[in-house]
């Protein structure tokens, strides 16, 4: 799994690339946790490029999201392929975590919770 | 045209790559589109995650065999560990709660398979058969066979 994070105006943009399974999800909890050790407490994910993920990845991402949380941030995804976004409402995740069709929609919704504050 | 091969993983994380490689080589081979692979794929790497994990407790001195099977009408794999008791974690598995971690892989096999079984085999392992039917023809598969549902055996 190929993992890149840039900053975009106070939110961390993380892009995965490849497959988020149980061999790959420590990679990205482990980048996840130096993220919010930083002290970044908006971070978004865009899975674009997953072309595979299965239950070890899903949990992977509950683990980042309780991470997140923990720091008082916010997580969110975006771009889910069909079949990856099918997966999160077989397993009812996609309740549990907020979901954007874009990268754009979910910067969007960042912004507008940090203007209200 | 058919294509069945058997492959073997020793209880290591690099199996959870290299059998998603392998079937998808299997599924090239068959000409099988991405929609119809992704679930199948999704399946067999659901159950050699947790015959390495449950089954042959991470032990990397114990295997996982896999045999897949494809043709025009079925995609098919039985994954075999090295473990007991595989019969009585599925019988007594908890559904998961939204924010556990684990817990949502035999829930996925069972979502997309036509058909799962589970055969524990005395003194030898643990063994899932996954099945799934070829979207062209699976219509006029369910009808004529009644085929589908979850099937428990003790070997």
């Amino acid at each position: 799994m190929k993992i890149t994070v840039k900053d975009d105006g106070g939110v961390t943009i993380v892009n995965l690339e490849g497959r988020l399974d149980l061999a790959t999800g420590g990679e990205l909890k482990e980048e996840i946790k130096t993220i919010c050790e930083k002290g970044s407490k908006r971070i978004h994910m865009n899975l674009q490029k997953v072309d595979f993920i299965n239950s070890s990845g899903l949990g992977s991402l509950v683990s980042v999201m309780k991470q997140v949380r923990i720091k008082k941030g916010k997580l969110t995804l975006s771009n889910l392929a069909p079949y990856v976004r099918e997966i999160f409402d077989i397993t009812q995740l996609s309740h549990v975590f907020e979901i954007h069709e874009t990268e754009q929609e979910a910067l969007a919704s960042v912004e507008k919770i940090s203007a209200g504050k | 045209m058919s294509t069945s091969k058997n492959f073997e993983y020793l209880s290591e994380s690099a199996a959870f790559s290299r059998v998603v490689d392998d079937v998808n080589k299997i599924l090239d081979k068959e000409n099988v589109s991405r929609d119809e692979r992704n679930p199948f794929v999704l399946a067999v790497s659901e159950a050699l995650t947790n015959a390495v994990i449950h089954g042959n407790k991470k032990d990397p001195s114990k295997k996982v065999k896999v045999t897949v099977t494809v043709d025009e009408k079925l995609m098919s794999a039985d994954i075999i560990d090295e473990g007991q008791g595989g019969l009585d974690r599925i019988r007594t598995r908890k559904p998961s709660a939204p924010k556990d971690e684990g817990g949502r892989g035999i829930d996925l096999i069972e979502h997309y398979a036509t058909s799962v079984g589970y055969v524990q085999i005395p003194g030898s392992g643990f063994k899932v058969e996954i099945r799934i039917n070829r979207i062209s023809n699976s219509v006029t598969e369910d009808a004529s066979s009644g085929n589908g549902g979850i099937n428990e055996d003790h070997g």
